[in-house]
């Protein structure tokens, strides 16, 4: 018997964000939502763990109360019910105010073996949700997990942990934290029947109110712009030092090493 | 007026597109060029309990709206429209006339294993002599006994060759014109039953489509379907949604022609710009782009018709007639705004310039659908 | 101690961080704190310009990198540092997120570069959103301002002649609840082309089949695949077809594409418009590849391509 968090956010789907060209301003009247591709393998491992050892899965978010959408998306994925944690004011959250507010909520009112988080989201990709909750929970955490199991006791996850030099497999009690790569699992598509039957599934909805504090963010963002996607279309010639040059930018970039 | 696809159609929508892009698109060239029929596609459309979205859950059916259906159709079409119409035929043509005729114990027997995806089902009604004109049908059932005796031949019957079970319009009173007409349950496998060469086509070449032959093929008694002399009501009445189903293909065949189209005119340069700067190209897409959205909101509208209650025979008419013929007239477009490379076999607006053309033909032609539409009218 | 504090789990990483420390220090008249793994390279650091360092304790064999988690933070807020720098490696980054999270201080992820408001002693750092759409710039409002930096985004500090610095070594890491039951290096292997970090294809530019080996030896002193345009594959048959990029073949995102010979028709260039860095060569001055293409370079692949071998071999040090 497992009892599982998977945490996921609501994220603007990036291939709907258009760019005004002059401006490099963002165009974001037309975009649609979905829930972070990384936190779809969250939620699908916690479902897979669960198939395979009983218990529950409790699929928790937080973000604006006009978020409600990705509640029947999260619960047709698999899990039992779900927790909104919701505010107006909670919009364009930097990623330790995700952590904080988490924390709070799940330290309320839920009991747990495992909380799983993607890697990181599509939107920020700050990586900084997982490791930063399971801090203020204090629990132990792997990131870049590839592979879960269950040791034999039940008292221990062993997480397979993919790194830039290699594989590193550690064990730790339970309850613990683990974010996980897309390589981990194929989220399926949920089944009609999954789709239907999620409107029906609990959700518990809890507010700002409920938190009973405030959740300030340390950074403050001063502008966003556009990234200048144009090729940058420099033509050299074939000598040696030419091709140094380009040796000496491709490894700048950081593409070869 | 509420134009808002509800949550869980808008799910559903995502999932198809999703489950398209891993398993339909890789799949879909191949369906087309060695005409190869992607069963493997059809055992994950079972999975994800799509083989009978319409029907209750007590037979086997996801008990989803019909709109629901159409989606996943029209989106299915849209990466491969020979897996869009194996759904349609399976479920509008074969499953409707057992859910809405059947017995219950026909529905238990039939029914069910068709809306768990357990088989495909087929319909048979057009033969080589008896297209439009359904009252020409010269295939006959004789009572014999406990048994009916079916003799004659059906033509471009689509689903045949995979078949597990069909569903046959034969005449059992001749001198009664469409009123002689009835319709039978055969079970694939039938002895009697024969199943032709699959019909090398020019669109939806995955599909399978072939003759049927009935040479004394014996069935049960208890498997006419509804009572002797309904065959043709039976049959108008399927076609009729089955026509929704048809508008959902050709939209999917329009939407992809419009998709490759703003996608390749971006990326094609012509004098130092991409195409799409030229107005010649901006308005054929914007032509494109609102034929499109006007089938849909047909489709759409007859789907939520059926849904509602209320007559759709008319609506869907309308919305085959006006989905097929854009279908047909942007991919036309499409290949014009890709010049030389659309005329090549592997490219994508090739394919669905042939895959739209049948969607003015099949299920009802764009003739059959202005009577339709004029009939309702003027009467 | 305050000041502008450096942490990476490597060598290179930690030079490249202590290069924009020193500048740094500069503009906030602060000095650079490093951390380091042993004394030896506690030495190059300061070399390199760091004026201290914290000489981090030896690990248990079950214990990974992470579990320096408490003692980094602990030292940090006993000394309230301005600016901490972390070395964006998947470690580096969870350390960093730990961190931040006990300091409760603001951490910019994925930091691409910053500007510096001298006056308020603030970073005006750059972050890419939206799957690289966009870049976000951020301030910390809170101290430390951390930022993790990824690798290469600055050249390594250069050495300093005659410098000298305190060392100063920092408690044992305490037992930690994560332990590592086993460690794998990681083993290069061939994968599929959609995953590729580095392609190398193939165009009509080449003359012979044969001369795939010219490919096949870039992409290995690379460490990446092979791949190719559609002619390639289809009509010349030198590469299967799952090898083949472009409008109905492969569509792939490396980091680096190096098109050889490739001409770069729009069929074939949606397939890999997706590539971070896109790098031709090609003996026609006027090939659409160069439209296409971050760098080019101009000549015969049969020229341009051993030497690119022979200078990558010697610099990459394979």
């Amino acid at each position: 018997m497992l009892n599982i968090i998977a945490c996921f956010k609501w994220v603007v789907d990036e291939a709907d964000v258009k760019i005004d060209a002059k401006s490099r301003a963002l165009l974001m009247e037309r975009v649609g939502y979905k829930i972070s591709d990384y936190d779809r393998n969250a939620i699908e491992e916690a479902v897979r763990l669960q198939e395979q050892h009983g218990g529950n899965v409790v699929a928790a978010t937080v973000g604006p109360s006009t978020a409600k959408q990705c509640l029947k998306d999260a619960l047709s994925r698999g899990p039992e019910r779900a927790d909104f944690i919701n505010d107006p004011s909670f919009v364009d959250l930097e990623p330790e105010q995700t952590a904080a507010i988490l924390a709070t909520a799940i330290k309320a009112k839920e009991e747990y073996d495992l909380i799983i988080c993607g890697e990181g989201s599509s939107d920020l990709y700050a990586q900084q949700v997982g490791p930063a909750l399971a801090e203020r929970l204090g629990i132990p955490c792997a990131t870049c997990v590839n592979k879960l199991t269950l040791a034999e006791s039940k008292k221990e996850i062993i997480a397979e942990r993919k790194l830039d030099d290699g594989m590193e497999v550690v064990s730790m009690p339970l309850p613990a934290l683990v974010t996980v790569l897309p390589d981990i699992n194929t989220p399926r598509i949920p089944t009609l029947k999954q789709v239907l039957g999620a409107a029906k599934k609990p959700v518990d909805n809890i507010t700002l109110n409920d938190l009973g504090q405030t959740y300030k963010p340390c950074l403050q963002t001063t502008g966003i712009l556009a990234a200048t996607m144009e090729r940058r279309r420099l033509k050299f010639g074939a000598d040696e030092k030419n091709i140094l040059v380009i040796i000496g930018a491709l490894l700048k970039e950081g593409v070869i090493a | 007026m509420n134009f808002n696809l509800t949550e869980e159609q808008e799910l559903v929508r995502a999932g198809v597109r999703e489950f398209c892009q891993k398993y339909v698109e890789p799949l879909a060239e191949k369906v087309d060029e060695e005409a190869y029929f992607p069963m493997e596609t059809v055992k994950k459309l079972t999975e994800q309990e799509w083989t009978g979205i319409p029907y209750p859950a007590e037979y086997g059916g996801a008990g989803a709206d019909y709109l629901t259906y159409i989606i996943v159709v029209e989106e299915l079409s849209r990466a491969c429209a020979t897996t869009g119409f194996t759904l349609e035929c399976h479920t509008s043509l074969a499953s409707y006339p057992l859910y809405k005729f059947g017995t219950e114990e026909q529905k238990q027997k039939y029914l069910v294993p068709l809306c768990k995806g357990e088989m495909l089902g087929s319909f048979a009604l057009t033969e080589p002599g008896a297209g439009t004109d359904a009252g020409a049908a010269s295939t006959t059932a004789v009572l014999d006994g406990d048994e009916y005796v079916l003799n004659g031949s059906k033509m471009f019957i689509s689903n045949s060759p995979v078949a597990g079970v069909f569903i046959i319009i034969a005449m059992t009173d001749k001198s009664k014109g469409t009123k002689g007409l009835s319709a039978f349950i055969v079970p694939g496998g039938t002895p009697g039953l024969k199943v032709g060469e699959h019909l090398n086509k020019m669109g939806i070449r995955g599909s399978v489509t072939a003759e049927v032959v009935m040479k004394d093929c014996r069935i049960p008694k208890e498997n006419l379907l509804g009572n002797e002399g309904q065959g043709f009501k039976i049959a108008m009445m399927t076609l009729d949604g089955g026509r929704i189903g048809i508008a959902a293909q050709a939209l999917g065949i329009a939407q992809a022609a419009l998709d490759e189209s703003i996608q390749y005119s971006k990326e094609r340069v012509q004098f130092g710009k991409p195409i799409s700067s030229f107005q010649a190209i901006q308005w054929m897409i914007a032509n494109m782009a609102t034929d499109v959205q006007a089938a849909r909101f047909l489709t759409y509208h007859a789907a939520w018709c059926y849904d509602q209650g209320l007559p759709y025979s008319k609506e869907a008419a309308m919305a085959k007639l006006f989905a097929s013929e854009t279908a047909a007239r942007q991919t036309n477009r499409a290949i014009q705004i890709h010049g030389g490379i659309g005329f090549i076999k592997g490219h994508k607006v090739e394919r669905l310039y042939r895959d739209a053309k049948i969607t003015e033909i099949y299920e009802g032609t764009s003739e059959v659908m202005r009577m339709v539409i004029s009939g309702n009218l003027l009467r | 101690m305050a000041g502008i504090w450096i942490f990476a789990e490597n060598r290179e990483q930690t030079l490249e961080l202590l290069n924009a420390g020193r500048n740094l220090a500069q503009d906030f008249k602060a000095k650079v704190v490093t951390f380091a793994l042993n004394v030896h390279l506690a030495e190059e650091y300061i070399n390199h310009g760091s004026d201290e360092v914290l000489l981090l304790p030896l690990l248990g064999q079950d214990q990974s990198l992470e579990s320096y988690v408490p003692v980094i933070a602990e030292v940090a807020r006993q000394e309230d540092p301005d600016v901490f720098f972390i070395g964006g490696t998947q470690r580096g980054r969870e350390i960093a997120a730990r961190v931040a999270a006990r300091l409760n201080t603001g951490l910019c992820g994925g930091c691409t570069g910053y500007k510096v408001d001298q006056k308020n002693k603030l970073l005006l750092m750059n972050r890419m959103i939206l799957g690289g759409a966009a870049v976000q710039t951020v301030v910390c409002t809170t101290r430390p301002q951390m930022a993790v930096i990824p690798p290469r985004t600055f050249e390594q500090a250069p050495l300093m002649e005659g410098r000298q610095g305190k060392v100063i070594e920092l408690p044992a890491a305490q037992p930690s609840a994560v332990k590592v039951i086993n460690r794998t290096p990681k083993v290069q292997e061939s994968v599929d082309l959609t995953e590729a970090k580095i392609i190398v294809s193939v165009g009509r530019g080449m003359e012979k089949k044969e001369d795939l080996s010219l490919a096949l030896e870039l992409a290995g002193v690379l460490g990446g695949e092979v791949g190719c345009s559609r002619p390639v594959a289809e009509e010349l048959h030198w590469l299967p077809e799952e090898r083949y990029m472009g409008i109905s073949g492969k569509k792939v995102k490396p980091d680096l594409y190096i098109g050889l010979g490739v001409s770069g028709q729009i069929q074939h260039i949606t397939g890999i418009r997706d590539s971070k860095i896109i790098f031709g060569i090609n003996r026609d001055e006027n090939a659409p590849i160069f439209e296409a293409a971050d760098y080019g370079i101009v000549g015969d692949l049969y020229e341009v391509v051993p030497k690119l071998i022979k200078e990558l071999k010697v610099l990459l040090k394979k």
